[in-house]
């Protein structure tokens, strides 16, 4: 907390201990899967353990740094298994559902946010409550509407359009929460200009509330982009795996191919934390907003 | 409205809609209704044709010269079949053909050509079916593939048998379907019009008495429907009998065929074929419709006509019903308000609407259906059953709900002591309570902890350290749940060689159920830090530092702030991510199902991932249906529970 500055950083040492302690905790599983993805090997040992090993020999082996640097799972990954294609159907996925994502949840935020209209509390409620609906209930009544009704079986749109719009309640509560703090005398303002609602929306209100749109977006795409269990479902041919299905595919069953899981998911985890450190900065402010104005 | 509204004109105008509803819908379905017939008609015409095919090529002993002239007579005899092809499995040979793409160098015999092979796979899968068949000792894979052909006729495909086995097969085609017959619109106009017209007349001594109109009108539309629904099945019942005449021809036509075309080859004695047999479903069981003299059996066609009778009365009864609900939405005013509503918040209608359509296609309308499914007894097998079964033949009502709630064998008493039964739904909702507490627990525990660390002012590092332990929430986390599997390894896995390391002996994580737990939750856990800590540093920083300031004067010590200043403040930001996270952690499928995967025997299964067992792995849809619904049923007191005590919702 605020504590007065005459204690220096020594006294914090305490503080930094325990810190230290939790960063070897939170990076271990990370460096591990990188150890493993570099060694150019499928298992899941970093190096081979003597038959009579020495306290030193078990040590080494927990070390995350692979005994010999190798590129060839990374290679292999692309080269012998459909891994690029796989990749690419997710970032086709993952991107259009962002975009299709953030505009109905924006559009629909801003009408709970600023209109007051019959079942706009009944809506809301409803959004809320369809976060309980349990995963493994909407499974078997989606793969009929989505396959048997729409035809969109082994297709981007079908699960386009699904995560897309199972994501809507959590961002729209998000973005109404965040829509709420911005003060309305700006709108009403521009309103006595002349402008049109849809003018407002897109020139005041949007540019605004950046923070919470990027973070809806982030989140559209973590959705897309880390879902597996639909993704397996609707995707039955190979060509159409999305990056998770695939990966799952090295390490699932009885396949155990970690070396090829270790190096796709080095790959598939990049973008996405880097989108998300970039992004983290409104993560703050986007996600609190609408909870901490009390 | 400055005019008070006519009840007269909103009753005519419901009127009018609900006769379009209605009788609209009803003659769609009796159009419907009749195309059905027609292909059903031709379908039971070309399986007799192909019925006493296949009688004829089985007794010519299925290949040979004699098949091939058995054949060339019966295609000479009857015009219907355009391509006859007999395929023998032995040898892969096509062992007679009329289809005029067999002809020159490409007649049979030969062996069957490699883009053939559609073909011989056919023959493998009705042997298949035949099998399965006889040895379940029961109707379930179809013994005749019907298809529509090319040429808009059918294709159909029968199995050859010779001495009790599957030998081969025979395919056909038949000529193009007759075009279904032509249902008068005169019929429907005039039960729309005729009502309409009556109701505008009967209105004018009513006047503007607003419950006698409601009853006139709902007369009149119960009479239309009801004389049209008799209209309706006194057309479709006309067809049957149409189909019955029509196939007791075909069996006497086709048996005289069959009959000359056996003396004359002296294919054994004609009077031993069986016509009888010939008019069958796809499973090939006789449908008994016609006697063997070629006369149709009045009284199965009297059962078969009422139980299309039945199906009449339940499809016109919904539509009544329908149109019912049509009258009364416009006659009453409500659609009128409606649509002043929608006119009226034109604009936020429009901004919600692409949301809404979208969450009730794919949201609501799944979980309705979800809803229906678990009153069923929908597994694998009747899949592809029609919605309308689920409310009659696969109907199970409570059952489900009493089979999974009311099976109270958690436990059984052994003399090696308790053995639990980890299918029970009280264990595994024991699991999932474990599991959500000690996820929460340890994710708001360990996160605010961090973020108090971490909002000392000032601290060295504190921008790094806040970016490294946001990154479990940034990874994917599946990625991580196999990450850690990998780490929880019994020969090769991290954490037994730290055991290991210190003289320890290797743990077999996932062959005891507390183990296997904790694999599972030390995974979640170390996953669910950091949007604790995220959402208590945001609410950490907004505290003004004037509150501590005023605090320090009062003489308030690190304690009292913390309760009185901070812990109140972070109420508002932490309630709600709790109650999502509860919500979250409870249904959080990948990580049980990735890292332990229930072992050992679906000890550690949660209800959700329990329930995905049931649907994808015993294929008991409306049991798993029913399973998921019970989870609802929890979370959502959990959620009315938990707004009650924080009054979460209020003022939205």
């Amino acid at each position: 907390m605020s504590a007065p500055s005459r204690t220096g950083e020594f006294a914090r040492l305490p503080l930094h201990v325990f810190l230290l302690i939790y960063v070897v905790v939170t990076l271990y599983p990370l460096l591990w899967v990188f150890t493993i993805g570099f060694s150019g090997q499928q298992g899941l040992m970093i190096v081979d353990i003597p038959a009579n090993p020495t306290f030193l020999d078990r040590l080494r082996a927990i070390m995350p740094w692979p005994a010999h640097f190798s590129f060839s799972n990374f290679t292999s990954v692309f080269t012998e298994q459909p891994f690029a294609r796989w990749l690419l159907n997710s970032v086709i996925v993952s991107a259009a559902t962002t975009v299709l994502g953030v505009f109905l949840a924006c559009t629909a935020a801003y009408a709970f946010s600023r209109f007051r209209f019959p079942g706009r509390r009944a809506g809301l409620m409803s959004f809320l409550v369809s976060q309980m609906f349990p995963g493994t209930l909407m499974l078997i009544p989606l793969y009929i509407i989505i396959v048997q009704w729409l035809g969109l079986g082994s297709n981007f749109i079908g699960l386009i359009l699904i995560y897309s719009i199972t994501g809507i309640p959590f961002c729209v509560w998000m973005l109404k929460g965040y829509f709420d703090t911005i003060p309305r005398e700006l709108e009403e303002s521009a309103l006595m200009d002349g402008a049109s609602t849809a003018t407002i929306f897109y020139r005041i209100v949007l540019p605004l509330a950046k923070p919470a749109v990027a973070v809806t977006a982030l989140f559209s795409f973590m959705t897309a982009w880390n879902e597996f269990i639909q993704a397996a479902t609707f995707m039955d041919k190979v060509n159409m795996y999305t990056a998770p299905v695939g990966l799952r595919f090295f390490v699932g069953g009885f396949s155990q191919q970690w070396g090829y899981f270790a190096a796709g998911a080095i790959v598939t985890a990049i973008p996405i934390v880097a989108l998300f450190l970039f992004l983290q900065k409104y993560l703050v402010s986007g996600l609190t907003a609408g909870a901490v104005k009390g | 409205m400055s005019q008070k509204p006519s009840h007269r004109r909103r009753f005519a105008a419901g009127l009018v809609a609900a006769l379009v509803v209605g009788v609209g819908l009803s003659h769609w379905t009796l159009v419907r209704a009749r195309v059905q017939e027609n292909r059903a008609r031709a379908e039971r015409v070309a399986l007799v044709s192909l019925n006493a095919l296949v009688d004829l090529v089985e007794r010519a002993g299925g290949v040979g010269d004699s098949v091939r002239r058995a054949v060339a007579a019966f295609a000479r005899e009857n015009g219907s079949l355009t391509a006859i092809r007999v395929v023998a499995f032995d040898g892969l040979s096509l062992e007679a053909s009329t289809a005029s793409a067999d002809g020159g160098d490409k007649a049979a015999p030969r062996r069957l050509a490699r883009e053939e092979k559609p073909l011989y796979d056919q023959g493998q899968r009705l042997r298949a079916a035949v099998e399965t068949n006889r040895q379940e000792g029961a109707a379930r894979k179809e013994e005749i593939e019907i298809a529509p052909s090319a040429s808009g006729g059918l294709a159909l495909a029968a199995p050859l048998e010779k001495d009790g086995a599957v030998v081969g097969l025979v395919a056909v085609e038949t000529t193009p379907l007759p075009s279904p017959p032509r249902t008068s619109w005169l019929a429907p106009l005039a039960a729309a019009l005729i009502p309409a017209l009556a109701f505008l007349v009967l209105a004018v001594p009513i006047a503007e008495r607003r419950w006698v109109l409601a009853v006139v009108a709902a007369a009149l539309l119960l009479g239309t429907m009801v004389a049209y629904g008799r209209y309706a099945f006194a057309t479709i019942a006309g067809d049957r009998r149409v189909t019955e005449r029509t196939v007791a021809g075909e069996v006497t036509a086709e048996a005289a065929r069959a009959s000359s075309v056996a003396s004359e080859l002296s294919l054994g004695d004609p009077r031993t074929l069986h016509p009888g047999s010939w008019d069958a479903d796809r499973f090939r069981r006789p449908l008994e419709m016609i006697a063997p003299d070629g006369t149709v059996h009045e009284a199965k066609l009297a059962e078969s006509l009422a139980g299309a009778a039945a199906r009449t009365r339940q499809v016109f009864g919904a539509l009544t019903v329908l149109a019912l609900a049509v009258l009364a939405f416009v006659g009453f005013g409500s659609a009128t308000r409606l649509g002043a509503t929608l006119r009226k918040h034109r604009q936020a209608y429009t901004y919600t609407f692409p949301a809404l359509f979208g969450m009730l296609l794919l949201v609501f309308l799944p979980f309705l259906y979800g809803a229906v499914l678990s009153f069923s007894d929908m597994s694998l097998y009747t899949s592809q059953a029609p919605i309308g079964d689920l409310f009659s033949k696969l109907w199970v009502g409570l059952k489900n709900f009493t089979d999974i709630l009311g099976d109270f064998h958690v436990a059984t008493s052994t003399a090696a002591g308790l053995v639990w039964n980890y299918q029970n739904i009280y264990w595994t909702l024991g699991i999932t309570i474990i599991w959500t507490v000690a996820n929460v627990a340890y994710g708001v525990g360990m996160g605010l902890f961090l973020a108090l660390i971490l909002n000392t002012k000032g601290l060295l590092a504190r921008p790094i350290y806040r970016v490294i332990f946001i990154l479990p929430w940034a990874m994917p986390n599946y990625i991580t749940a196999l990450i850690w599997k990998g780490m929880f390894h019994q020969q090769f896995g991290v954490f037994n060689q730290i055991i290991q390391m210190f003289g320890g002996t290797p743990v077999s994580w996932f062959e005891k159920t507390s183990t296997s737990l904790f694999a599972c939750i030390a995974t979640n856990a170390w996953l669910s830090v950091p949007f604790m800590m995220v959402i208590s540093l945001g609410a950490l920083q907004s505290i003004s530092a004037d509150l501590y300031e005023a605090a320090r004067v009062d003489g308030a010590t690190r304690w009292q702030q913390f309760r009185s200043i901070t812990l109140p403040s972070l109420k508002p930001a932490l309630v709600p991510a709790v109650i999502l996270s509860v919500i979250w952690t409870f249904n959080m499928f990948n990580i049980i199902y990735l890292v332990s995967a229930g072992e050992p025997g679906h000890s550690t299964e949660i209800l959700i991932t329990q329930a995905y067992k049931f649907a994808f792995e015993q294929y008991r849809y409306g049991y798993a249906a029913a399973y998921s619904m019970v989870i609802f049923a929890i979370l959502l007191a959990y959620g009315v529970w938990q707004n009650k005590v924080t009054k979460a919702t209020e003022g939205i």
